[in-house]
């Protein structure tokens, strides 16, 4: 009865966020669909116009890297700046905290599956066509969604202690972007600097849903791809959680 | 013996003052060794000078946050706190923090839409229960906090200082709600600073001084303590 219930209102209060989000502002939720897609159109003008790859379906594969990054950067920094948003609530009434991250989250996950949408009928649009590998791409959302709330957990603990967390974590995610194959194809980067990128799991998740969806089917398509990726996520998850929950207590404290 | 619904022993609450390293901080003991207990039904005051440290033990009650020393037994009972400025997320309508205090509170969906029309009457705010609450006026904001903490059903309620806000009207009314709760068969903790309301709705009185917990006397004789030691507070400022 009371879990039932804390469920329900997580998301309440995700999608009370999702209309905040975006009242007052004449566009409303266009505005999620924009901002990717203004970074995509400059983006693609530079490297598609001005300096250009040599990838199939550049402009899927280009879309497709940016929604993705969009959804763990939205997702991370959004949590730190969650508990202040909410303090006056911390302050007042017990509840279990992890509902703030959650129900953040889930509003992120709404925009990112709108956004994946978008990419969809830019894929019917461009010509290419469907294979049953696609199916894969919904197990990669599931991955990426447990390995940023973890992360989102461990740095929304963190921040009331400890706000450096908030700039140093811009700054990764900034560079995050340029060390992840999403504007220019894996294939230019020398084999040796491979483990390298491929030690961070986004770009596994990132680059698998291309070869699923656009790309020729590579060697990310795999099994233990997967089991990478979910077991990184499942810790980061946990010791996220774990920090988190150890951390919360001091909350209503520390804002 | 009545149900205890919560039992304090020896509990002490620190607050650390972060500076930006997480290992350089201040201490602060705003509560040392408090024990008491409660009781169902019982109505508990507690009183102590500005800064003894009542609103941290509120807080601790209600589970906001934990204590750093000592132990607390806690029955299985929902709790719901009142205080100046009651948790609202200001960009929020009135209604839509209505319907999210109720579910932080406890209640569940057709118990708030029951009552719903009821909280706003009695929060008496017109139109503005659909602007956000940001808009409000403290008055606003008060009358809506309370009449949200009159209709959800907690078994436990802690007052804090809800009767000094407002303008006479708001006050009358407050302390009206307040009494007809308190005498109706609810767990009441009730942090104030009149003697009037002690004497009137509480069963027994904790004092605190400097984060501890006096030993307990009736209630009559714990207010004369409290007023004994602020007389004396007063006579060492003038010398």
């Amino acid at each position: 009865m009371r879990r039932k219930n804390y469920i329900f209102l997580t998301f309440v209060m995700a999608i009370t966020d999702f209309k905040i989000k975006y009242d007052n502002s004449v566009l409303g939720y266009l505005w999620s669909l924009l901002k990717p897609l203004l970074m995509f159109g400059t983006l693609y003008l530079v490297f598609s116009v001005f300096v250009r790859w040599d990838v199939e379906n550049y402009r899927l594969y280009l879309l497709l890297g940016i929604i993705l990054w969009n959804f763990l950067s939205e997702v991370t920094l959004n949590s730190m700046v969650l508990l202040e948003g909410k303090a006056s609530i911390l302050k007042k009434i017990y509840f279990p905290r992890w509902i703030i991250v959650i129900a953040s989250s889930l509003t992120s996950l709404l925009t990112l599956l709108l956004n994946i949408v978008v990419f969809f009928i830019f894929f019917i649009f461009s010509g290419a066509h469907f294979r049953t590998s696609a199916l894969l791409l919904a197990v990669y959302l599931a991955e990426l969604y447990v390995l940023v709330v973890g992360v989102a957990f461990l740095l929304c603990a963190l921040y009331p202690k400890f706000r450096d967390i908030h700039h140093i974590w811009e700054v990764f995610v900034q560079l995050g972007f340029w060390a992840t194959p999403i504007i220019y194809p894996i294939a230019i980067v020398p084999p040796k600097y491979h483990p390298l990128i491929f030690a961070n799991p986004a770009a596994r998740i990132i680059q698998g849903c291309r070869e699923a969806l656009i790309g020729p089917s590579g060697e990310f398509l795999g099994f233990t791809n997967h089991i990478i990726i979910t077991s990184v996520a499942a810790c980061l998850f946990v010791a996220g959680l774990g920090m988190f929950n150890r951390l919360s207590r001091s909350f209503a404290e520390d804002l | 013996m009545k149900k205890m619904i919560f039992d304090l022993k020896n509990v002490g609450m620190c607050y650390r003052k972060v500076a930006s390293l997480p290992w350089s901080c201040n201490e602060f003991w705003a509560l040392k060794d408090v024990s008491f207990s409660v009781h169902r039904g019982e109505t508990v005051g507690v009183i102590g000078r500005n800064g003894a440290g009542k609103s941290t033990l509120l807080r601790i009650l209600a589970n906001i946050i934990k204590p750093d020393i000592g132990l607390i037994t806690r029955a299985d009972v929902t709790v719901t706190m009142q205080s100046i400025g009651a948790g609202f997320d200001p960009r929020l309508t009135g209604r839509q923090n209505i319907f999210l205090s109720g579910l932080l509170l406890g209640m569940d969906k057709q118990h708030i839409s029951q009552r719903i029309e009821k909280i706003i009457e009695l929060a008496d705010i017109g139109d503005f229960i659909d602007e956000p609450v940001k808009h409000y006026s403290s008055g606003m904001r008060a009358r809506l906090g309370l009449s949200i903490a009159y209709y959800v059903d907690a078994d436990v309620i802690l007052i804090d200082e809800v009767l000094a806000v407002g303008d006479q009207a708001f006050k009358k009314k407050a302390s009206e709600l307040i009494k007809g709760k308190i005498k109706s068969d609810r767990t009441v903790v009730l942090v104030t600073h009149s003697m009037d309301t002690l004497r009137e709705l509480c069963d027994r009185v904790i004092q605190i001084e400097d984060g501890r917990s006096l030993p307990e006397l009736p209630v009559d004789q714990t207010i004369a303590r409290y007023l004994i030691s602020r007389k004396k507070d007063n006579y060492a400022k003038q010398a």
